[in-house]
């Protein structure tokens, strides 16, 4: 009796830990992926960092004016993809690429300013 | 991008505006700089320069207020502005006008055939002339030429 008991509760105990094993291996790769799905692009100093950026499809970018200067941030396709307001310091601007493809953007107040997202 | 398309022409990697505008600047403090040398010497041949020089600046105003305006309707689709955006709108426009006051004077005095130029509008075209150098300024900084780019 007190044999099948231990045995019951080491069953319990593997199952448990399994368990948490699995649990925990599940939360490491949500982690993950969420880390896959968003990324920034920096403007500053007048260009968007980095230039060009290649992410899977879902992929969420955000792009963020560190700079002194009011910026946007447009798609150079026609409809535009995506097209922010003016950007001032600090200000954010988010996008999330449902499709692939390649995605030219540039700033509308400073058209030299030009990037690109490759979405795979 | 369609050579033909006016908004390709007027911005597209162009952004006529900031090409435009150094015409009435220059123009314009130029033309103010001959009417001071023109009241100091007395010397009519220099009055005549400065009142070209700020009937042409008030003149080339005019494409310039045009183009600011197409960028901030086409490009930016007439949102709010705030910020240097919004300062360098007003003070562009209070240039404008500034500019095209200086002129009306110059062109009266002209018509009326009279001698002298009024007094007072030393005092406007020196004002005019801090406030057309401060929109230039924030102008050359919002396009980079001022800024740390």
């Amino acid at each position: 009796m007190r044999r099948s008991v231990s045995i019951a509760g080491l069953a319990a105990a593997l199952v448990l830990g399994i368990g948490v094993w699995d649990t925990g291996q599940k939360g490491s790769v949500t982690s993950a992926q969420e880390k896959m799905s968003t990324m920034e692009v920096k403007i500053d100093n007048f260009s968007f960092g980095p230039v060009a950026l290649t992410v899977p499809v879902g992929t969420t970018i955000t792009w963020t004016n560190r700079d002194d200067i009011p910026h946007t941030v447009v798609s150079t396709d026609d409809p535009k993809t995506f097209k922010s307001k003016v950007l001032d310091t600090d200000d954010k601007f988010s996008f999330t690429f449902s499709k692939a493809g390649t995605y030219p953007y540039f700033c509308s107040i400073h058209p030299k300013m030009t990037g690109k997202v490759i979405v795979q | 991008m369609h050579p033909f398309d006016i908004k390709t022409v007027l911005f597209a990697k162009h952004a006529q505006h900031v090409v435009l505008i150094h015409f009435p600047i220059a123009l314009f403090i130029i033309g103010v700089l001959f009417d001071f040398l023109a009241q100091w010497k007395k010397q009519r041949v220099l009055a005549a320069a400065a009142y070209y020089n700020l009937l042409v600046a008030a003149i080339a105003t005019v494409p310039v207020v045009v183009t600011g305006i197409l960028a901030w309707q086409w490009e930016l689709e007439g949102q709010k502005l705030k910020g240097i955006l919004l300062m360098h709108l007003v003070m562009g426009c209070l240039s404008t006008v500034l500019i095209w006051v200086v002129c009306f004077i110059h062109t009266r005095t002209r018509r009326k055939q009279q001698e002298v130029l009024p007094g007072y509008r030393l005092p406007i075209e020196a004002v005019a002339v801090v406030i057309v150098a401060l929109t230039g300024h924030l102008g050359g900084f919002l396009s980079g030429v001022n800024g740390p780019g």
